[in-house]
């Protein structure tokens, strides 16, 4: 008698659990799907819905950057490469290439990091793709550009203050040693 | 090929080796077995290991301190947080570094954050090696917001390096706590409603019950960690039993098998307690939640960390087991030698022994049921 | 025909010709873009399934994204590995396609819309959906890969073990009928639900729900579909085929699966009949036409959702349903059948009430449970999605 209760209870089990299985897949049925359909069927471009945060391809302002060499020493897969030389007649020093191979990169944020004013950021852009290995190198200096050396008391040349304010921004959202924003702003 | 011939009745078998992967729907990563069958039964499955192979131990005698938390995300990039706060609890450990306590409680909400969504592939995928398509998309989507909230939190989706020697690499800010307390009243539900569509279906708990039995003196000598040791019954937790970071003040239990269906030990058993696993984790979220304290995130460290000479062996409760890192410094700025230990490698050492006399959709249950993870093993 | 080029044949040979060319074009004609729109309908009831859209974008709704699939296969590069058997590895498809395709035949669309009303109807149907076996197994073996024969010699094992409870199920509903001709048993049966073979007594309800997961099985349709397990066997049978033989192993399934639904209307559900709402000719040929199709249409849908949720049983597991639950209880229910022939007529119509009451019931349960299931899942974090 237990064989068959054992067998009437098998095939009851199979068919209860089928039963509730079933209704669950056809409750989802009726919900909307969770899929945005990207790029084209979203009400804004995506790159405004993502978080302030988001570690995206890094860009280098290079109107503000000193050329301390920082980000290229910190940057665990070396895939930042700087080249400065002197011009002799006016002593002025300026980059020859500022290279970063986004696909070396890791998007670990160290270089953002640790750059004093704040000009190799993070981006929000995420789409890289290219159709040679060759373009996924960033050339920040195709032609060559002057360090920027920060003034003591500010910055006073009017294009280039926005760009310290922007700088010094996301170094307070990010690079500071609590980890910023900790306190209620 | 090699043939066997039964003399009683003069009929020939044929025993077939079979290589499954490493290109292979199911095994976990880049796995390969070499599989000898004689068709439907196995009777020897040996892994074949190291098709990931990315030399991560020796990259860490390569970059500095700070410098390796990233790879150390890739060491298994769906646990990536626990590996990254094994290495920052050596490092700290090495050079006597006290974390912040507001790190402390950020670092145990992202790591069970991590665990939620380790977990939720881990069952997605067992499902899918059974047959059943809807619950791993189900667990997708709920991993997807997971990785919305970590995304929030630290600008990354999967390879987080987020903890830092020290602390957390950036706060929690209040939106963020906001969504994770929404997030968990919304995930209870969801697991409950997974385990009404799979593991309440007859059809699993058949193929699942009394499959690949792993008893108490083998899950013990063949060193399985986690949810595969928790499986056949012995109650072992680092978060318990050697404790670290605040998890001494949290309250939560810790799942073992029970028999639910079948024998001790079987593939269903561990499933189950990694479906437990999340719902404890939720407990966990909730606690975190509440005792937040306010400070800073990270303590201070050196922008040069150079710990003294010394060696120290950390071990965090990852959702594939207990994860050890063991790091000798030689006072300079770099690691003279980083190890990895992982629940994973040691897991493959008992499949050829359990793949003795099962069928090879059992295999394929066994693997799944171990969630071995090809990073994990070959880093 | 005196004069002209067919001059000298015989009439009847030119007709049947001629018929058969029809046949072959119509049902080339009706099957092909059947069996494709079934695969994209199968793709979206899955992913709304899944919480996620399906192909949308080919087409309005993406109906047309079979023939975007059938274009690109049909340009791949034809692929036959160099230690297969040259002869029977392109011609395994085609087999498969067959007799899929014979089946159609005696399918019985509307009260005169049928190709042949052949008397053994039911039995030259189970007959060649038998023809699939060869073919899989011709595939399986010519592909010299130890994998495919695998899947072949399982797909073989499992679809003649289930021709048996899916016979055992049909002739619950043959004795019933009388008569083994398609169109015989639906005019046995009526239009409207009371009178459906499905709830004329318990055991033909039971009938019918074997005879579906028999089916089910013989399509390799999960929870069988073992031979095609992704996850075991890399794709089973079909692991050498690519490109466009790769697609016509999946158009003989989809179109299996209209087959399936529409044997199973046929026999249990009462097939084209219609209420006797109008005479005109035309328009009652396209109600029973709709009626015939959404009626088997739907019980794909059930499979594409069966599918959808359960998950796979395994080879031997498969071979004891079949033999310890199936059979078993297929005979039960033919015997139960055999009984209720015997019994006086208003009693067997209080079991038909009874059945038809039982399955109502169900339904409503079912529905009560899909709420349960709304209300308890909390959906609203993902009604409102990122953005």
């Amino acid at each position: 008698m237990g064989v068959i209760t054992s067998y009437l209870k098998d095939i009851q089990a199979a068919v209860t659990s089928t039963f509730e299985g079933m209704s669950i897949t056809f409750s989802h049925l009726m919900r909307r799907p969770m899929t945005i359909q990207y790029p084209d069927k979203i009400p804004v471009p995506i790159q405004e819905t993502l978080p302030h945060r988001y570690r995206g391809i890094l860009e280098v302002d290079m109107d503000i950057c000193t050329g301390c060499l920082a980000c290229e020493r910190d940057c665990p897969i070396t895939c930042i490469t700087i080249g400065i030389d002197m011009n002799k007649e006016t002593k002025q020093r300026y980059f020859t290439h500022f290279d970063i191979d986004i696909c070396k990169c890791m998007y670990c944020g160290i270089c953002s990091e640790s750059c004093p004013t704040g000009a190799i950021r993070h981006s929000q852009e995420f789409e890289g793709a290219s159709y040679n290995p060759a373009g996924l190198v960033r050339h920040f200096a195709p032609q060559a550009v002057n360090l920027y050396k920060p003034k003591k008391g500010g910055e006073t040349e009017p294009k280039l203050i926005t760009k310290v304010d922007i700088g010094q921004a996301y170094m307070d959202e990010f690079a500071t040693a609590d980890g910023g924003a900790a306190e209620e702003k | 090929m090699t043939e066997t011939a039964s003399t009683e009745t003069g009929f020939f078998s044929e025993e077939m080796t079979i290589s499954v992967g490493p290109q292979h729907p199911s095994t976990h990563g880049v796995l390969r077995f070499v599989v000898k069958t004689d068709g439907e039964v196995i009777s020897e499955a040996i892994p074949d290991v190291g098709y990931l192979h990315r030399s991560i131990e020796k990259i860490g005698e390569k970059v500095t301190y700070h410098g390796y938390v990233p790879y150390t995300d890739r060491a298994d990039y769906l646990a990536a947080m626990f590996a990254n706060q094994a290495f920052c609890m050596a490092a700290e450990k090495l050079a006597g570094t006290e974390v912040s306590r507001r790190g402390e409680f950020c670092r145990v909400i992202a790591c069970e954050l991590n665990r939620l969504a380790s977990h939720l592939i881990s069952v997605g995928t067992f499902g899918q090696d059974i047959g059943a398509m809807t619950p791993f998309v189900h667990a997708l989507r709920e991993r997807e917001s997971i990785n919305n909230l970590m995304e929030e939190i630290c600008g990354a989706r999967l390879t987080y390096n987020y903890i830092r020697i020290g602390g957390v690499g950036y706060d929690i800010l209040p939106d963020t706590l906001t969504k994770i307390a929404e997030y968990l009243i919304h995930f209870g539900p969801i697991v409950e409603e997974f385990n009404r569509l799979l593991s309440g279906n007859k059809i699993f708990i058949e193929r699942l019950a009394g499959v690949a039995v792993v008893s108490k003196e083998d899950a013990l000598s063949y060193n399985l960690v986690g949810p595969n040791l928790r499986g056949s019954g012995i109650k072992w937790d680092i978060r318990r039993d050697i404790p670290y970071s605040i998890y001494p003040e949290l309250d939560f239990e810790v799942p073992v098998g029970t028999a639910q269906v079948g024998t001790l030990g079987d593939s269903y058993d561990r499933f189950w307690v990694r479906i437990r696993e999340m719902q404890e984790s939720v407990k966990i979220l909730e606690q975190c939640l509440k005792m937040l304290p306010k400070g800073p995130a990270i303590a201070k460290v050196p922008k040069k960390f150079k710990p003294p000479v010394g060696e120290c062996y950390a071990r965090v409760e990852a959702p594939r087991g207990d994860m050890g890192f063991y790091v000798v410094s030689d006072g300079s700025e770099y690691p003279y030698r980083v190890r990895i230990r992982t629940g994973s490698y040691t897991a493959m050492s008992i499949i050829d022994k359990l793949s003795k006399g099962i069928m090879l959709a059992d295999l394929i249950a066994l693997i799944g049921s171990l969630d071995v993870d090809a990073p994990e093993i070959d880093r | 025909m005196k004069d002209g080029a067919f001059a000298g044949v015989p009439h009847q040979v030119v007709y049947a010709i001629a018929m058969v060319l029809t046949a072959v074009v119509v049902l080339s004609a009706f099957v092909a873009p059947l069996a494709g729109v079934t695969s994209w309908l199968e793709r979206r009831v899955w992913a709304r399934m899944q919480s996620r859209v399906g192909p949308n974008r080919v087409g309005p709704q993406g109906i047309l994204q079979w023939l975007a699939d059938g274009i690109k296969n049909i340009m791949k590069e034809d692929i036959i590995p160099a230690a297969a058997d040259q002869k029977l590895f392109p011609l395994a498809p085609y087999i498969v396609f067959m007799g899929f395709l014979c089946s159609f035949v005696v399918i019985p669309f509307g009260a005169n819309l049928i190709v042949a009303d052949l008397n053994i109807g039911i039995l030259y149907l189970l007959a060649v959906t038998s023809l699939v076996v060869v073919g899989i197994l011709m595939a399986g073996w010519s592909s010299n890969n130890k994998w495919s024969l695998l899947g072949g010699m399982r797909s073989a094992a499992q679809i003649v073990s289930y021709e048996i409870a899916a016979g055992l199920a049909v002739l619950t509903v043959i004795f019933l009928a009388g008569t083994m001709s398609m169109q015989g048993i639906i005019k046995a049966q009526g239009w409207g639900p009371w009178d459906w073979f499905m709830f004329h007594n318990p055991f033909t309800f039971c009938a019918f729900f074997l005879f579906f997961t028999a089916a089910l099985a013989e399509g390799n349709r999960t929870p069988f579909d073992i031979p095609e397990a992704e996850s075991e066997l890399v794709a089973g049978y079909v692991t050498e085929y690519s490109g466009m033989r790769f697609l016509f192993f999946f158009f003989a399934e989809w179109g299996n699966l209209y087959v399936i639904g529409a044997v199973a209307t046929t026999l249990f559900m009462g097939g084209w009949q219609v209420p006797p709402i109008t005479d005109n000719p035309v328009l009652l040929g396209i109600l029973q036409f709709l009626t015939f199709f959404l009626k088997s249409y739907f019980w794909v849908f059930v499979a594409m959702w069966i599918r959808a949720t359960l998950p796979r049983v395994r080879v031997d597991q498969l071979m004891s349903l079949c033999w310890k639950y199936m059979v078993p209880l297929s005979f039960i229910c033919m015997l139960g059948t055999i009984g209720f022939m015997f019994m006086p007529d208003q009693g067997r119509r209080i079991f038909g009430a009874l059945t038809l009451g039982f399955a109502i019931a169900t339904i409503i349960n079912f529905f009560r449970r899909v709420g349960f299931q709304f209300s308890a899942a909390k959906p609203d974090a993902y009604w409102k999605p990122h953005i």
